[in-house]
């Protein structure tokens, strides 16, 4: 580490001198400053608002005054079967779609990574949907899926299945999200997992050959272990952005049929503006704000992920 | 003798696996690339033809009819530049504050615990979901009268932008040595110089891959512009593109033609970060 302020050289010793003397002196926390700032404006209180809102009921009428409820907000956590179908079908969503992402992009990187030489091209035509506008992605698949028209119910007729309504369908809805998901965010798996198979030392597996360790054997005692790290930051980002999901739920069923896709984030987004109920949609931020904390500290402590 | 069969054998396994492997992959790209062509043929084809079954694979009458509507006659170039504006604001602001945040927390030393816990709190920044911040924001914006307006966004934006940024730089300014910094000093440079003069050009390739995260995540943003902005005069690209999508009609041809133009500035730029996109997907967590 360098000492700020060591070098003050003799042309700042003119008129002017003793402040950038001052700035030099304090430059690890100026640097800092702007940022922080900026943060804590835009997070920290925006939170501490939620929390004044939560306990309120808030009209959509701005010039009535907000109406001091207590934990009536929360109270309703428990006995809303709407936030609870939110709630479920997060999870659902989460746990399926990360687990499915992993599993096809941890395989598509170990194919990859033992029978492609030139990777480059191959690699960045692979990680295309990734990069592209959620919305774009969802009104991209909400072509494919239309029930009339649609190229996917155009396979089923060719391969002599029934013909479905995918997004519109009661027990298919949440699984067209999911492949829609899959489809943008396998990539990302598949990317972070190539660049940790190429930084995998080469000793332990020619030893292991020696052994005659199968190519399997390998790959859980060798590969998987060395690629610890880097698969627990794919799953924290992935399960983070899981987590806050809307823009594919909003385009390509709105929530429906029957609640089957509404996700914590589309809720929140309801019944703050479709409800007009902003003070009860702090109250369900607040428990989201609370998951995600919860579960991203534990996780990154874990990791060391701040080192 | 048996040693004799045994590498045949084992060699049409292995051929038998490599051909697998292959065939996994051909899959796999045509899974990934069907998709984005068919919103490109369907953006060139015309109404009827797009309600076609069975579908036409390829455009049979190409035409250039939705880029048009959505262009020329709707007001879908407005949406583009607005989005751009607001991208571009929110990356100046995030650039600069993130680049000396990120220096900051890469060379300098805090008393206690300081550097590690500042560090983890603006990554935990990043971990928060949008929707929470919401109403906060609407509330806040409204209160101010900046509702509908592009600074309101690039303030939004900046919320998830600044802390990306943050982290970026500080896993770049991190792999830079130390060395040339302390002799530029020793040479009489201050501390704010060293990084201006020794640090920042050295570290020029990460600050422009940052700036097109930064421009690639804020041109994608939804939600919050979805609640911040309501009139064609603020309203971003995805807006534009969602606001076609109706209870009773979607504008099939119209969001094609603009959901494809929305992803073509998005695939250049991933070209030109490719070597960068293993660190600025992970937060400069993975080096890649």
């Amino acid at each position: 580490m360098l000492k700020p302020g060591k070098g003050i050289p003799a042309a700042s010793l003119r008129l002017g001198g003793a402040l950038e003397h001052w700035t030099e002196r304090h430059l690890r926390y100026l640097m800092l400053a702007p940022t922080m700032l900026i943060l804590l404006a835009l997070t920290i209180f925006p939170s501490l608002y939620m929390f004044y809102a939560a306990v309120h009921k808030i009209s959509p009428n701005p010039d009535l005054p907000w109406q001091f409820v207590g934990p009536g907000n929360f109270a309703r956590l428990l006995t809303d079967a709407q936030f609870h179908a939110a709630l479920r079908n997060t999870a659902v969503f989460t746990i399926v779609s990360v687990s499915v992402e992993f599993v096809l992009g941890l395989g598509l990187a170990l194919l990859l990574d033992r029978f492609i030489r030139r990777l480059t091209f191959l690699k960045t035509v692979l990680m295309i949907p990734m990069m592209l506008p959620p919305i774009a992605v969802a009104i991209t698949w909400k072509i494919i899926y239309e029930p009339q028209f649609g190229v996917l119910n155009e396979i089923m007729f060719r391969l002599g299945l029934p013909l479905q309504a995918w997004a519109g369908d009661v027990n298919l809805a949440m699984f067209s999200i999911i492949v829609a998901d899959v489809w943008q965010w396998t990539p990302f798996i598949f990317l972070l997992m190539l660049a940790g198979l190429a930084s995998l030392p080469v000793e332990p597996y020619e030893a292991a050959a020696l052994d005659g360790a199968s190519s399997w054997r390998q790959f859980w005692d060798l590969t998987l272990p060395f690629l610890k790290p880097v698969i627990a930051i794919a799953l924290l980002l992935r399960v983070m952005d899981a987590l806050r999901l809307f823009d594919l739920v909003f385009i390509l069923t709105g929530g429906g049929p029957a609640d089957r896709t509404k996700v914590l984030s589309l809720y929140i987004y309801q019944v703050a503006y479709r409800f007009a109920d902003p003070g009860y949609a702090a109250a369900i931020s607040l428990f989201v704000l609370f998951v995600t904390i919860v579960l991203s500290t534990w996780f990154m402590k874990r990791m060391r992920l701040a080192d | 003798m048996a040693t004799t069969t045994l590498p045949t054998r084992s060699r049409t396994r292995e051929w038998l696996i490599r051909l697998s492997a292959y065939l996994a992959i051909l899959v796999a790209l045509v899974f990934t690339l069907f998709p984005i062509y068919w919103i490109a043929a369907n953006s060139f084809k015309f109404d009827i033809d797009i309600f076609a079954v069975p579908p036409e694979w390829l455009p049979r009458n190409p035409t250039l009819k939705h880029y048009d509507e959505a262009f020329i006659q709707r007001p879908f170039l407005r949406y583009a530049l607005n989005s751009f504006l607001v991208a571009a604001g929110t990356t100046i602001v995030s650039v600069v504050f993130g680049t000396m945040a990120g220096y900051a927390l890469a060379r300098f030393s805090y008393p206690w615990q300081w550097r590690k816990q500042i560090s983890f709190w603006i990554l935990s920044t990043r971990m928060m979901p949008p929707i929470v911040s919401i109403i906060p924001l609407y509330l806040f914006f409204n209160y101010f009268d900046m509702l509908n307006t592009k600074s309101a966004l690039i303030i939004a934006y900046t919320a998830f932008n600044l802390p990306f940024a943050t982290w970026m730089m500080k896993s770049y300014f991190q792999d830079l040595p130390v060395e040339l910094e302390e002799a530029a000093i020793v040479d009489g440079d201050t501390r704010w110089g060293a990084f201006l003069h020794v640090a920042l050009p050295l570290a020029r390739p990460g600050l422009a891959a940052t700036a097109i995260f930064c421009l690639i995540i804020s041109w994608n943003e939804f939600l919050l512009s979805l609640i911040i902005t309501l009139t064609e005069q603020s309203q971003t690209l995805p807006i534009g593109i969602a606001g076609r999508v109706t209870q009773y009609k979607t504008y099939w041809g119209e969001i094609s033609a603009a959901g494809f133009m929305a992803c073509v500035p998005i695939v250049i730029f991933a070209f030109i970060v490719q070597k960068h996109l293993v660190r600025g997907l992970s937060l400069g967590a993975v080096k890649g």
